[in-house]
């Protein structure tokens, strides 16, 4: 790539959201803001191998985007159109402008602002994950419908949708009140982790690794938490995802295949990522009173970070993870908690120790309980009732490589 | 401001129920709820609605419009009320949605004018 590509990448990754953000608060158009800038961003490919890249290359995507809104504007006030306008804090921020000395704060506050309204609660989680990515990320549409599995018109009409909402219902471009503010931020979190989640594991489909979205969510959260820095969900987050996304080169073998943990390579592991997670971890933040949320987050990277720092599969302490997961299950009584605690306690304790942990678990549709069940169960020597689990969850499992992996599970029993 | 119109839906009988204690907390409900909206914005109508089993409904069927016994659609929830209001935005009409008694779930519709359209 050239210098000028290059340098419009750059400026495109980092200040897209911010960029938006302005152009937001300045014109309320949610429809044309985002075509506006896309637009500079096109004329910034052609002009500047040409031209040179600008001193400031934000400040001239800024302008040119800019002008094309005005453009826009100006043809619609001839033909008389009535657009309604996103509904905005205006008041409110400008009773703020009067105490608050830095303008700096104000940047930073719109970028918050959209953020708060991409991730309202009104939105679907789905809805809510498309916009972050386009509106304050710039992914385009085109990536973010590769990136969760559907057509690009598909994509594009969802943000479209998503948009309208946004507009038509008065979800404000705004920041709330301090007192409810926490729980927004919880709302940020949880869509940036479902991001990551769809990126870390799908459940269908032959691409095992998302490793793209899954940065992609993890760069959600750096720009929320770098205008809300100490915001416990979203450190503890951060540091969850951190030590998930460090195993990404280890977790794919030959061919795509799954690699297991107990079978990674821990030399691949991104060490660097391990220990910023480490020191998120013990961040004084988290040591206070936190919300339940957040508490379940932080229980969640102890326990990946047992596995980080664990030399070898045979140092792992079980015994710790099992506690992690005892605290994690009173948080969150899900199956999936439940699962999991199962298998740490197997680990710990051996497989009949597992097996009975696992007595009543059920999760709906997914092959998972069926597929720990068989491994145990093949560990406790008994096989014929592990070839008949393993049957079970090669039926349900809808992932390709999953799959894969259990028909040869299956096969290798005796 | 924008205008919104809060559907109150809700399982049939709660009120009929109620002794005047229950009664009194759907009162009291519905004063937090009026006294916040004219505190942030406006209300412009209200009404409680007779029950789902009362309503008639006309729909033009092969070009005849043929009436019926019953609400357009049978649910276990349904309308029993509305209030017409202006406000600020989403976030002050779910707090004021939230004011409202626990049994309801409010559904909250921005209202839309159509171009073109003019009353006689």
């Amino acid at each position: 790539m050239t210098d000028a590509g290059l340098a419009l990448e750059e400026v495109v990754r980092e200040e897209w959201g911010r960029l938006t953000s302005l152009l937001l608060a300045q014109f309320r158009r949610l429809d044309l803001v985002e075509d506006a800038l896309a637009d500079a961003v096109e004329a910034a490919a052609r002009r500047w191998p040409e031209d040179g890249v600008p001193l400031k290359p934000a400040a001239w995507l800024m302008t040119t985007a800019r002008r094309r809104v005005i453009d826009r504007l100006r043809a619609e006030s001839m033909a008389q159109r009535k657009v309604p306008l996103l509904v905005t804090d205006v008041e409110r921020q400008e009773e703020g402008s009067r105490t608050m000395a830095d303008p700096g704060d104000l940047v930073e506050d719109d970028l918050l602002r959209l953020v708060l309204m991409c991730t309202h609660p009104a939105l679907s989680a789905e809805s809510a994950c498309a916009l972050a990515l386009r509106l304050v990320l710039g992914v385009s549409t085109h990536d973010i419908a590769r990136l969760f599995l559907v057509t690009e018109p598909t994509m594009a009409a969802r943000i479209t949708r998503a948009k309208k909402k946004v507009v038509t219902a008065g979800i404000p471009f705004a920041v709330p009140a301090a007192d409810d503010l926490p729980a927004r931020l919880e709302t940020v979190a949880q869509t940036a982790y479902l991001a990551f989640t769809a990126g870390y594991a799908p459940g269908s489909g032959p691409d095992l690794l998302r490793v793209e979205l899954a940065g992609e969510a993890i760069r959600l959260v750096r720009v929320v938490l770098g205008l809300r820095p100490g915001e416990p969900a979203l450190v503890a987050l951060l540091a969850l995802m951190l030590l998930q996304h460090s195993r990404r080169d280890a977790r794919v073998g030959d061919g795509g295949r799954l690699v297991l943990l107990d079978d990674q390579d821990r030399g691949r592991w991104r060490r660097d990522e391990i220990d910023e997670a480490l020191l998120l971890l013990s961040e004084p933040v988290l040591a206070g009173p936190i919300s339940p949320v957040a508490a379940a987050y932080v229980v969640q990277a102890r326990i990946a970070a047992e596995h980080a720092t664990a030399a070898a599969p045979d140092d792992t302490r079980w015994d710790r993870i099992v506690d992690h997961y005892d605290v994690l299950v009173q948080l969150t009584p899900s199956p999936s908690a439940r699962l999991a605690r199962a298998v740490a306690v197997a680990q710990a304790d051996g497989p009949a120790a597992g097996l009975d942990a696992l007595e009543g678990i059920e999760i709906i549709g997914s092959h998972r309980v069926d597929a720990v069940r068989a491994e145990l169960l093949s560990r406790a020597g008994r096989v014929a009732e592990a070839r008949t689990a393993y049957d079970a969850a090669i039926s349900t499992c809808r992932n390709d490589a999953e799959r894969a992996h259990l028909v040869e599970r299956r096969d290798r029993l005796a | 401001m924008k205008r919104y119109i809060l559907f109150l839906a809700y399982e049939p009988g709660g009120w009929d129920a109620g002794d005047e204690a229950v009664r009194q907390q759907f009162f009291d409900a519905h004063h937090a709820f009026e006294t916040f909206v004219n505190a942030r914005g406006r209300q412009l109508g209200s009404a409680a609605l007779a029950d789902a089993d009362i309503a008639t409904t006309v729909r033009h069927t092969d070009g005849v419009a043929t009436v019926s016994d019953g609400p357009y659609v049978e649910t276990v929830e349904f309308v029993g009320g509305y209030y017409d209001v202006e406000l600020p935005d989403l976030d002050t009409a779910i707090e004021a949605a939230s004011l409202l008694p626990r049994s309801y779930a409010v559904e909250i519709r921005p209202t839309v004018t159509i171009e073109g359209y003019e009353s006689p």
